[in-house]
C-alpha cells in the first residue's frame, strides 16, 4: 500500500510510451496552458484509465491507512493525509509531493490518435486538424439537410418561415473556447471560416430545425446595464440628497460630490470652476453630463481632483460626475448616458517609446550611410 | 506594466457613442428595422467613451472639431479653438453687416448662422472626382478616381487651411483671411473653387487613363 503511493509520487519519465513511471506529483495540471498548445499526444486512453484505476485503489488504501472511511474519502481528506505522512520543508507548493485525480494532472490533451498497428482510428488524421475539419463537415451537412427541408417544403407548396432569431442576446464561440472544445490549435482564417459558415446556417430561414446543433456553438450575452450597480441616494444633515463618484483618466484621479437643490455651481478644489478651468473646452466638458440630461440649474457639485494634466483633470471629473448623477436619475436615462460614453473609463494612456526608436511611433531620421 | 503596442486600447468589440441627445428622444416606432436592430446591439456591447472635443450642447460640432485638429500645430488645442471661434465670430460680424445694410426684400437670402455657412463652404469646396498616380511600363500616369466622403472632406479642408498659410499678407491674421475664405467659397468664389474647378478639368482631360484603374 505504501509502496503503491509512493510510486505515485515518482518523477515523470520521458518518452511518448513509457507507461509505468508517470507522475501525479507534476505541476502541468496547475499551469494550465491553452488546450492545444501542448506537444504531440503522448498516452493512449488505455493508460489514462488505467491510472485513474491505479488513483482510486491508492486513494482507498490511503483511507484504510489513515482509518477512515475509503468511500467517502474527499479530495481535501487526501491532501491533508499526503502532507502528514510525507511533510516536506519545501518553500514551493507545487513541488512537494501530491495525489491527484489524473484528470487534474494530465492536461486535456488529445489521447494516441492511433492504435497499436500505427493505423490511426480517423478518417482526417492525416490533414492535421481532424477535429476541425470533421467539424466543418458535420456543420456543412447541417447546412445541406436543412436545404434539402426548405426544397420539400417548397415542393409541397407550404409556405417557409422566416422568424428572426434575436442575434442581440447571443455571441458565437470564442477562438479559445472553440480550441478548448476541439482539443487542437485554431489558426484565425479557420476560426473565422467556422464562424462564417455558422452564420451562413443560421441565415437559412428553416434553420430552427438544427437549433440544438447552433446552441452548442453561441452563448448568451447579458444586457450590460445589469452589470453595474447604482447606489441610492444619500442625505445630509439639511436633509438634502447627494451622491458621490470617482472618476480617472490618464493619472488624473477625481472625486465628486454633486447636491440637490442647487444652482448650478461647481467647485473644484475649493476654486471655481471659472478660475481652475481657464479654457472653454474643459468647462464644456464638466457640463456635458448635465447638458445632456437637461438638468443644469439643478445641482451643485464640489469636486476634488488630483494628478494629470488639465485635459485629464476635466474629463476625470465629468466621468466622477456622470457616475454621480446615476442616482438621481431613471434606469432608461442611465441606459443612455452609457450609449452616449459617458460611464466609459477612457483607456487611452500615453503609448511607452521602444527601444530602436525616437517616440512611440517616431522612428530615428533615416541616413542612407 | 503591460501596454498593447500598435493597436487601439479598445477590445473590438467596443461601440462609437452618440453624443446627440435628440437621437435618444425618438419614440420606437419611427425607427427602421435596422435602427431597432443596432438599438438592441448597443444595449448588449460595451461603449467607448467620449472624446474630450464631444459634447452634446450645441456648440459642439464634429466637423468644425475636426477643422480645428488640421489647424491645429504641435497640440496647441488651445490656440487653434480660439482661432477658429474667432473666424466664426467675424463671419457673423461681416454678415450681420451686409444685413443691416442691404434692402427690405433682400433680407431673407443672407445668411448669418456662421455654422450653416461653415458647412455650405465646406461641401462647395469638396471636389467629386480626384487623381491618383499610376505606374504602368515606367510611366507615371494621373488617373481619374473615384473619392470617399471622408476623402473629399480632408481634401476641402486641407485646401482651406493651406490656401490661408500660404496666400496672405504677413500682417492678416489667420481668423480674417479664413472668414474671407469661408464667405467666398460659399458663395462659389475664391481661390480654393479655382483649385477644385482646375483638378475637375484635369480629370476631364485625363479621362483617356481611366480603365487603368483596377478598383
Amino acid at each position: 500500500a505504501v509502496g503503491r503511493v509512493l510510486r505515485l509520487c515518482r518523477r515523470w519519465g520521458a518518452g511518448p510510451r513509457a507507461q509505468t513511471l508517470r507522475l501525479i506529483c507534476t505541476t502541468t495540471a496547475v499551469h494550465r496552458k491553452n488546450a492545444g498548445a501542448s506537444g504531440p499526444e503522448k498516452y493512449t486512453e488505455a493508460f489514462i484509465k488505467k491510472q485513474i484505476e491505479e488513483f482510486n485503489l491508492g486513494k482507498r488504501h490511503l483511507a484504510n491507512m489513515m482509518g477512515e472511511d475509503p468511500e467517502t474519502f474527499t479530495q481535501e481528506d487526501i491532501d491533508r493525509a499526503i502532507a502528514y505522512l510525507f511533510p516536506s520543508g519545501l518553500f514551493d507548493e507545487q513541488a512537494r509531493p501530491m495525489m491527484k485525480h489524473p484528470n487534474e494532472v494530465f492536461p486535456e490533451q488529445r489521447k494516441i490518435q492511433w492504435g497499436e498497428d500505427g493505423r490511426p482510428f480517423h478518417f482526417l488524421f492525416y490533414t492535421g486538424k481532424q477535429s476541425y475539419y470533421s467539424l466543418m463537415h458535420e456543420t456543412y451537412e447541417k447546412w445541406l439537410n436543412v436545404q434539402k427541408h426548405q426544397d420539400q417544403l417548397i415542393a409541397q407548396d407550404l409556405p417557409v418561415q422566416k422568424e428572426k432569431r434575436n442575434l442581440a442576446g447571443s455571441r458565437w464561440l470564442t477562438k479559445i473556447e472553440l480550441e478548448e472544445i476541439l482539443l487542437e490549435k485554431v489558426s484565425d482564417d479557420d476560426y473565422s471560416r467556422f464562424i462564417k459558415l455558422l452564420q451562413k446556417l443560421v441565415a437559412l430561414p428553416c434553420a430552427d430545425i438544427e437549433d440544438k446543433y447552433i446552441q452548442k456553438f453561441s452563448r448568451e450575452v447579458p444586457v450590460q446595464l445589469q452589470k453595474v450597480v447604482i447606489e441610492p441616494l444619500q442625505y445630509d444633515e439639511r436633509g438634502v440628497a447627494f451622491s458621490t463618484g470617482e472618476g480617472k483618466r490618464k493619472t488624473a484621479r477625481a472625486t465628486a460630490v454633486v447636491y440637490d437643490n442647487g444652482t448650478g455651481k461647481i467647485t473644484v478644489n475649493g476654486i471655481d470652476i471659472l478660475h481652475y478651468f481657464p479654457v472653454l473646452q474643459d468647462r464644456e466638458q464638466l457640463l456635458f453630463p448635465f447638458q445632456f440630461l437637461g438638468r443644469i440649474g439643478k445641482h451643485d457639485t464640489v469636486c476634488t481632483v488630483s494628478g494629470g494634466g488639465r485635459s485629464a483633470q476635466a474629463g476625470a471629473i465629468r466621468l466622477a460626475t456622470a457616475k454621480a448623477l446615476r442616482s438621481f436619475v431613471t434606469e432608461k436615462e442611465v441606459e443612455f448616458m452609457r450609449q452616449a460614453g459617458l460611464l466609459t473609463v477612457d483607456p487611452r494612456v500615453k503609448e511607452r517609446k521602444k527601444p530602436g526608436q525616437e517616440g512611440p511611433r517616431r522612428k530615428f531620421t533615416w541616413k542612407k550611410r | 506594466r503591460i501596454m498593447p503596442v500598435r493597436w487601439s486600447r479598445y477590445n473590438p468589440s467596443y461601440l462609437e457613442p452618440e453624443v446627440k441627445k435628440e437621437s435618444y428622444q425618438r419614440p420606437l416606432e419611427e425607427l427602421s428595422e435596422e435602427e431597432r436592430e443596432q438599438m438592441e446591439l448597443k444595449t448588449v456591447r460595451p461603449i467607448k467613451a467620449a472624446l474630450p472635443t464631444l459634447s452634446s450642447s450645441v456648440f459642439s460640432d464634429p466637423m468644425i472639431s475636426k477643422f480645428t485638429n488640421m489647424m491645429m500645430k504641435s497640440g496647441n488645442k488651445v490656440l487653434a479653438r480660439n482661432l477658429m471661434s474667432q473666424t466664426l465670430e467675424n463671419i457673423k460680424r461681416k454678415q450681420l453687416e451686409k444685413y443691416h445694410k442691404a434692402p427690405e426684400n433682400e433680407k431673407d437670402t443672407i445668411e448669418c448662422n456662421p455654422y450653416v455657412i461653415f458647412h455650405q463652404a465646406l461641401k462647395n469646396c469638396q471636389p467629386i472626382i480626384g487623381l491618383s498616380s499610376i505606374t504602368r511600363g515606367g510611366k507615371t500616369y494621373q488617373v481619374p478616381v473615384p473619392l470617399t466622403d471622408n476623402r473629399k472632406r480632408f481634401l476641402a479642408m486641407k485646401w482651406l487651411i493651406t490656401e490661408c498659410r500660404e496666400n496672405k499678407h504677413r500682417r492678416t491674421m489667420m481668423p480674417e483671411k479664413l472668414s474671407q475664405e469661408l464667405l467666398q467659397a460659399f458663395n462659389n468664389e475664391g481661390p480654393v473653387i479655382k483649385r477644385k474647378h482646375v483638378l475637375h478639368k484635369m480629370a476631364e482631360a485625363n479621362r483617356a487613363y481611366a480603365h487603368f484603374r483596377w478598383w
